[in-house]
């Protein structure tokens, strides 16, 4: 596959088990592709640069930052987003955890933390505090002090153990 | 007032990767054809150069991505550890090797979850952070780099790989393919960190393997990050280990010793000072735990 600079380039990405053809400049983010292109804003823009975790998608299951990927790096590729983990308007475990932990308050970072404890739970059931802390350092929250972010993931794996 | 041209103002709120080609090689062969041709740069995870592309330091006319390549991500084991310059971070810091235990604590300390998830091992290497983890440990650990071109392969060691602050010896047209380690058996290793804030690169990082008989010390590297404008082996702590016990004396002395050549910047993380003392306390703690450990 190659493409020139003042060229598009033809992608085929599945996302949230749809899958979509579209032609993307290869500078194209895939942050942007998600959000201007397809239309899902669930995914949020905080820093744009990689620090605040508010972009967490996940990429052939795992997390990623999608303001740090070009569109054209998930060619062939599975994407799942904070749109695709409810489905039939029946929310996740780890969606009913944060809602009734109170884990959000503006909601700005909510969708790329659901997405990056959704990540962390199907990698590993059992996490203590601490293990849930480091690794949701990827992802900045402003208002809630985390101390209710953790409860709904410790929560979550409950749910999902049971 | 300053005005700010409608455009510029546009470019603060949003960065966008300047206008650039793309090839996506099917094997090394045909990415090295085209490097060989063509003004182009490696896209490996993408960790460190999109964020250079969003600030224009970089406007190369193609991205060559090998990100996807099979055939540059393993890790192969036996005397020498080989590993693929794509293996992720990820794949790294959650296998442990015999001998080589220190990949895995330095691997599970780079950035954060995310960034470990895409971040290549070839990428943070040839990126050549000043601060980044894997080049203290290549250059305690002697290890060798794999160099690729259209004309051919050459080996260089992790000592003069490393230039300077993101400056390796690679020429246009060259690929970093592997990275060899040799396996030190009966060595204990660690790799520790200081950071400010959680996902932060390293004030000062330590990678450190040491082999001890009977309490003398058979062995020792030393290296740290951060300190300098690349990794800062400490020959003159090495060489005040080599052949004692940890004693108390001993260790005070290392540790002073290490900071001999070493050349920290002061920036908003930490004055150069400070640096110095960090680096002091950072192998002063980790020899009294091997110490109590003998
Ligand atoms: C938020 C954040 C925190 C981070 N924290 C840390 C940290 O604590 N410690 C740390 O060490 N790093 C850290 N990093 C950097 C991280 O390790 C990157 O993954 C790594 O530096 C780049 O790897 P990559 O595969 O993404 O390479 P890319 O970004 O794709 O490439 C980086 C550079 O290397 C070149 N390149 C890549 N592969 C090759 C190759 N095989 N041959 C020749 N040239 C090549 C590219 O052309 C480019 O110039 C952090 C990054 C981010 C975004
Ligand atoms: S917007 Fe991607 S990490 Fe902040
Ligand atoms: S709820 Fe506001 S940033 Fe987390």
């Amino acid at each position: 596959m190659k493409v020139e600079p003042d060229q598009k380039v033809r992608i085929n990405v599945k996302v949230n088990g749809v899958l979509h053809e579209a032609e993307v400049e290869p500078r194209k983010l895939l942050v942007d592709f998600l959000r201007d292109d397809l239309g899902l804003t669930g995914t949020k823009v905080g820093c744009d640069t990689t620090t605040c975790g508010a972009c967490t998608i996940l990429l052939d299951g795992r997390s990623v930052k999608s303001c740090t990927l070009l569109a054209v790096q998930a060619h062939g590729r599975e994407i799942t987003t904070i749109e695709g983990l409810s489905s039939d308007s029946k929310l996740s475990p780890v969606q009913e955890a944060f809602k009734d932990n109170f884990a959000l308050q503006c909601g700005f970072c909510t969708a790329g933390m659901i997405v990056q404890a959704t990540f962390l739970l199907s990698q590993k059931k059992d996490m203590t505090e601490e293990e849930i802390r480091d690794s949701i350092h990827g992802n900045i929250c402003r208002c809630t002090g985390y101390q209710n972010i953790v409860n709904a993931i410790m929560d979550a794996s409950r749910r999902m153990k049971a | 007032m300053v005005r700010i041209p409608f455009k510029r103002l546009f470019l603060i709120i949003k960065m966008y990767p300047p206008q650039v080609g793309y090839f996506r090689p099917e094997s090394l062969g045909e990415a090295l054809e085209f490097l060989e041709r063509e003004e182009a740069k490696v896209l490996a995870g993408g960790q460190s150069l999109i964020p250079m592309l969003k600030l224009r330091v970089l406007r190369p006319k193609y991205l060559v991505d090998i990100g996807g390549l099979k055939e540059l991500s393993y890790i192969k084991e036996g005397d020498t550890i080989s590993i693929g310059a794509t293996t992720r971070h990820f794949e790294l810091a959650s296998r442990r090797i015999r001998g080589l235990e220190i990949l895995q604590e330095a691997a599970s300390k780079v950035g954060d979850v995310q960034v470990r998830n895409v971040g290549t091992i070839g990428g943070s290497v040839c990126n050549a952070d000043p601060a980044a983890d894997y080049p203290a440990v290549l250059t305690a650990l002697d290890a060798t780099m794999k160099v690729r071109s259209k004309k051919g392969t050459r080996e260089v060691k992790a000592h003069d790989f490393f230039k300077g602050p993101f400056s390796v010896d690679l020429n246009p047209g060259e690929v970093l393919e592997e990275i060899r380690i040799p396996r030190l058996e009966g060595y204990r290793q660690t790799y520790r960190k200081v950071v400010r804030r959680a996902g932060d690169f390293a004030l000062a990082g330590l990678a450190l393997a040491i082999k001890l008989d009977s309490g003398v010390v058979k062995d020792v590297r030393i290296a740290f990050t951060g300190v300098s404008q690349g990794p800062h082996r400490a020959k003159e702590a090495e060489k005040v280990l080599r052949d004692s016990k940890l004693t108390k004396d001993v260790i005070k002395r290392a540790s002073e010793a290490s900071t001999s050549g070493a050349n920290p910047p002061s920036d908003s993380r930490g004055s150069s000072w400070y640096r110095l003392e960090v680096m002091k306390r950072l192998l002063q703690t980790s020899l009294e735990v091997m110490a109590n450990e003998s």
